[in-house]
């Protein structure tokens, strides 16, 4: 075989499929942040970006918490799930014009 | 589980880390004890700023300069892209008294090495097309640069366990007893861990371990809030921070906004955009303890700098806000060094909002410190002694206008 032909094989086994939108992350850079250690989202979140695009993880942290639970079969309700934090969907920095000033 | 280290790390943060790799590269057997995650406490929630212009002119400008030059090697050492960049920094400047102090820092701040200068409005608008009309000048560096800080972690990390770097995450460490020539920690589980010598790397919760082998560590939390705006393109060439938001650092006493809340939660204009394009507006240096929580009125009050100095603002979003504790020491400087009546206890913390510029430099000082090698720096200065002299404190808050 080719290296070329090899290569595409290897490619088409990695988890290719894109979990936080926003941010592009795959599931396999996911997975590969759990193996290097990360215990909930909001360490999958520091390591690969995932979540931390316009969306903020709406989308997509349930899926990583159950990637999280799977890959370190532990049980869903055991995961710590992400911080929230304000604004709750993104807000037009206009809309908070103090008119006073 | 092994037991016996010649260094325990307390805290592993980017500070810890850091620590623990100088260490490992100088062939101590290292552990790192961490009680949350790695970079959980401040590391993980502060801005991405090497910005030399916000440093006090002495040891703190001088060993930022020294850990600048790190920096520029680190990825290449590291193996790990840390994204360091250098875009520049600006003070914006909007009166003429803010101009006079600015003037007097900028010139004590070129006597120790810094390319700094003030630049007048025309060549401001040059550099920042989006500002208002409303400010008369700024300093300009070419120096001020920035990294991403979750990358620099992940990279010690990486290049620690290379070097046989133990650690060890969501621990408690129950007490801390001192022995004839070591320290035994001993953990929630009982559990213990060994070594000859520990360093306090733990940040804002640096006073916790201090009382723990009965010693008062002058180191208090200060909460920075930020807003994180969506990705949008590079809107001036370099970041951007308000003169009101260096006399927040240096003096707060000294901020003149009449509204109470604004003095109260210690706001300054900072003004960066990290790599992937989202700007960080920031920040708070709040006296509240151990309250991590995000407001909606700090919110509003930074937003609205924001928009007093880039009325473009007013059409991006904020997608987010965070807050972190600076570990803020008594008198502004970290606290570097060995506690002279705890033989073998030493801390490396107290940078407050320093502590992105002096990672590599303070890593490698208390590597140094260890190893008894000669360092250049008068330690002296920044060992936690100093707090013993009331006098010299008073004298030192005097002069850090």
């Amino acid at each position: 075989m080719t290296a070329v032909l090899k290569l595409g094989i290897e490619v088409l086994k990695m988890k290719e499929d894109i979990i936080c939108r926003c941010e592009e992350i795959t599931e396999q850079e996911i997975i590969e942040a759990i193996k290097n250690g990360a215990t909930n989202v909001n360490e999958v979140k520091r390591w690969t970006r995932a979540g931390m695009g316009l969306c903020q993880g709406r989308t997509c942290r349930r899926l990583i918490e159950r990637i999280l639970a799977r890959e370190t079969k532990t049980s869903l309700e055991e995961i710590t799930p992400s911080t929230y934090r304000q604004p709750v969907r993104p807000v037009k920095i206009g809309i908070l014009k103090d008119e006073k000033e | 589980m092994k037991t016996k280290f010649d260094v325990a790390v307390i805290g592993a943060g980017i500070m810890g880390l850091s620590t623990a790799y100088y260490l490992l590269k100088e062939g101590y057997k290292v552990v790192l004890l961490e009680k949350n995650e790695i970079g959980s406490g401040a590391s993980g929630a502060c801005d991405d700023m090497i910005l030399l212009q916000s440093k006090k002119p002495g040891i703190s400008l001088e060993m930022s300069l020294e850990s600048l030059e790190m920096y520029r090697a680190l990825s290449k050492e590291l193996n790990t892209d840390i994204q360091f960049e250098t875009r520049g920094g600006m003070i914006v400047i909007e009166d003429q008294e803010q101009l006079r102090v600015m003037e007097d820092f900028v010139s004590n701040q070129k006597k120790y090495g810094l390319e700094v200068e003030i630049i007048d409005k025309k060549d401001v608008f040059k550099k920042q097309p989006h500002i208002t009309e409303k400010i008369i000048a700024s300093t300009y560096s070419t120096k001020d640069s920035q990294v991403n800080p979750f990358c620099v972690m992940k990279g010690f990390l990486a290049k620690g366990i290379d070097l046989g770097l133990d650690i060890k995450r969501n621990i408690c460490i129950k007490e801390i007893v001192p022995r004839k020539d070591y320290w035994k920690i001993i953990l929630q589980d009982d559990h213990y861990i060994e070594a000859e010598k520990i360093v306090n790397t733990s940040g804002a919760w640096a006073a916790k371990i201090g009382d723990m082998i009965g010693i008062d560590i002058p180191i208090t939390p200060k909460k920075g809030q930020i807003c994180v705006t969506e990705q949008i393109p590079q809107l001036g060439e370099t970041n951007v921070w308000s003169a009101e938001y260096m006399v927040a650092k240096m003096n707060p006493e000294l901020i003149k906004n009449q509204n109470p809340l604004f003095k109260e939660l210690g706001i300054g204009f900072a003004f960066s955009q990290a790599i992937h394009g989202n700007y960080l507006i920031g920040s708070t240096r709040e006296n509240v303890g151990f309250n991590k929580e995000t407001n909606y009125e700090a919110l509003k009050l930074l937003v609205n700098q924001a928009i007093k100095f880039f009325p473009i603002l007013n059409n991006v979003h904020i997608i987010r806000s965070f807050a972190g504790f600076r570990p803020a020491s008594l008198d502004g400087k970290p606290i570097v060094g060995e506690v002279s009546e705890r033989k073998g206890f030493y801390i490396a913390a107290g940078h407050e909002g320093d502590g992105i510029a002096l990672v590599p430099i303070t890593g490698k000082l208390m590597a140094d410190l260890i190893s008894k090698k000669h360092i250049y720096y008068d330690m002296e200065e920044l060992n936690i002694q100093r707090f013993n002299k009331k006098e010299e404190v008073e004298k030192s808050k005097a002069i850090s206008v």
